[in-house]
């Protein structure tokens, strides 16, 4: 797997070693050194690292220097500065310079790692981010219509194209450990499509058993003997057409399961499927059929209601990712308190949101306006995101927020026409300010939890529901094991 | 006679979906439902027998107390050592997985849940 670039700048080479020493066990970094700042700046500009480690007394050019230079050129580079003197002079000229983190001498190593795991996986979340989900673009040739979730990157620059295949790499390899040769040679051959350069979309498709990947170039491909060499290994597995290289990919078996629950879970599913048949007598069902392969079962049903189909809300890789992530080391509430200096502050100013977030729901009540609705948005809800955004490990709460917030927006107009689902989302809100609110205590009042994320992915799935329930969409997980049953 | 239900989740909004998910069958009492916020407090209130359930549908990660945790203690009790407990979690790890099966808890069921399929289940598993 590409590892993140993780740079350390101190002039003195004891704490240099000290630093690797502590980040060696961190398997996801690739580690340079550099000597001084001027150093660093060079470096930041030939290897572009993701996380730089900087002293601030340094010979020739010191950290502050080094950090507005690298902070300017490369805003995404996260800088955390690791400094001996700290009053408030220096902490106001570090976050001046774009200084995102700052960690005291003598070095506490725990700390480094904690701060440096956090860092990285936020890194790997954002890695994996589409640019336009609503975009029209040509899909794979193999087969147009796929129940699944598509995930779009626009490759720019070599930078891009790693990144899609580090994504692909954690997608494909997430839940099995041993790589197949296969993925190995298309992965290869991705890489050297894409280094011929050029922009490119690459969209990938996800059904239950297989991964899509279509790239689109901007000009129809010419290709290589030696790449016509590889593809031809594939056989029908890759399809090019002019612009469109497309590959057909089986995910690996996630795990063997034993006849017996095989069998089992089929009476579940069969079950299942006739409930359906009695449930919707008024609905034609056009088709309901299960499917038996080797590894997985999986139902696929079509229902046709007289009027329309029920729409589903599909969960998106980058939500399923968010909504799956664990969180290898449990945080206490009061060693994360700790952490997070001034940010707290800002989390307890917090408090009068709550009479806010209440008076917002009343007038809705009151006057479900669509100005009324975006208002709450506006004023309320994306508060609370600028506040969440700037904490470490709750990315999935600040993006549940905020995707909420978009559709609330989006549905301002229907929903100030419908009072019944006007009544059932003012409910749901109020239930989910509660929790805000409980969560804040939890954590930076009381700090009284062993695990900061007990709420983060919970409350993530409640907005989706939400969602669900408001848009009257049926929210699928869409996983092949979403219950089960011993 | 309707079936007592316990959901307990430390967030109020999942509570509350699947209140509105199992409304057909609190209305036609089919069920009976009830919730906690706090695992503690539904612990304490079944230890002390003023509490009892047909089935208990639990969150994993609370603040007070881990829904495994939960389900650990509630099994090793006599009383309820045979009454179906159902695991809602985001997380689908084998992990999981196991331990649940270990602790002897009935099923798990993935977060976000789709009103049909919390209906199902519940058919199922209290056979109604």
């Amino acid at each position: 797997m590409e590892k993140l670039r993780l740079l350390i700048a101190d002039d003195d080479e004891d704490n240099r070693l000290v630093l690797r020493a502590t980040c060696r066990n961190l398997e996801c970094f690739e580690i340079k050194d550099a000597v001084d700042g001027l150093e660093a700046v060079e470096i930041a500009e030939s290897w572009h690292p993701h996380i730089i480690l900087m002293d601030i007394m340094m010979p020739r050019m010191d950290g502050f220097e080094a950090s507005k230079i690298i902070k300017e050129r490369y805003p995404q580079t996260v800088i955390i500065a690791v400094t001996g003197v700290l009053d408030s002079r220096v902490e106001d000229k570090m976050s001046l310079v774009g200084v995102d983190i700052y960690i005291n001498k003598p070095i506490d190593r725990e700390l480094i790692r904690f701060k440096l795991q956090s860092i990285a996986s936020s890194f790997r979340l954002k890695l994996g981010g589409f640019k336009d989900r609503n975009k029209k673009i040509i899909l794979n040739p193999f087969n147009s219509d796929i129940p699944s979730y598509k995930t779009i990157f626009d490759i720019v620059d070599a930078e891009a194209m790693m990144e899609f295949g580090m994504w692909l790499f954690d997608r494909y390899n997430g839940k099995v450990t041993a790589v197949s040769s296969k993925f190995d040679k298309v992965i290869e051959l991705f890489y050297k499509l894409m280094s011929k350069g050029g922009k490119m979309t690459i969209i990938v498709e996800e059904s239950y058993e297989e991964f899509y990947i279509t790239m689109k170039f901007e000009e129809a491909i010419v290709l290589e003997q030696k790449i016509l060499g590889m593809l031809s290994e594939f056989g029908t597995e890759v399809i090019v057409q002019e612009n469109i290289l497309c590959a057909r990919l089986s995910k690996p078996i996630e795990r063997e399961i034993a006849a017996q629950d095989l069998l089992q879970q089929m009476q579940i599913k069969r079950t299942s499927a006739e409930n359906i048949k009695i449930q919707h007598t008024n609905e034609s069902v056009k088709e309901v059929k299960v499917i038996e392969s080797k590894e997985r079962v999986k139902e696929v049903k079509v229902i046709e209601p007289k009027e329309s189909i029920k729409e589903v809300r599909v969960i998106e890789s980058k939500e399923r990712e968010l909504l799956h992530q664990s969180f290898i080391r449990k945080t206490s509430a009061a060693d994360y308190v700790d952490e997070i200096g001034d940010i707290l502050d800002e989390i307890l100013e917090l408090s009068s949101i709550d009479e806010e977030w209440r008076e917002g729901l009343n007038l809705i009540e009151k006057d479900p306006s669509e100005k009324n609705f975006i208002d709450f948005v506006d004023s309320v809800l994306n508060i609370y995101v600028r506040v969440i955004n700037n904490l470490f490990e709750f990315t999935a709460l600040a993006y549940a927020l905020t995707s909420l917030g978009v559709f609330i927006k989006d549905s301002a107009k229907i929903l100030s026409k419908d009072s019944s689902k006007t009544k059932t989302m003012i409910m749901l809100f109020e239930h989910l300010g509660e929790d805000l609110t409980s969560w804040r205590e939890h954590i930076f009042v009381l700090q009284d939890t062993a695990d900061i994320h007990y709420l983060d992915s919970s409350f993530f799935s409640s907005c989706m529901q939400i969602e669900g329930i408001i848009s009257n969409k049926e929210v699928s997980a869409d996983d092949e094991d979403c219950m089960e049953f011993f | 006679m309707a079936k007592k239900v316990i959901i307990v989740d430390d967030s109020r909004a999942v509570i509350a979906t699947a209140e509105l998910a199992l409304e057909g069958m609190i209305n036609s009492k089919t069920i009976e439902f009830k919730s906690y916020l706090n695992p503690m407090e539904l612990l304490e209130a079944l230890q002390n027998g003023s509490e009892n359930f047909d089935l208990l549908i639990s969150d994993v990660n609370m603040p007070q107390l881990n829904g495994l945790d939960l389900a650990r203690a509630i099994k090793a009790d006599e009383r309820y050592k045979n009454k179906p407990i159902i695991i809602l979690t985001t997380e689908s790890s084998n992990e999981m997985k196991m331990s649940g099966k270990e602790i002897g808890v009935t099923g798990w069921m993935v977060k976000p849940f789709s009103d049909d399929k919390l209906v199902k289940s519940l058919q199922m598993v209290l056979g109604v």
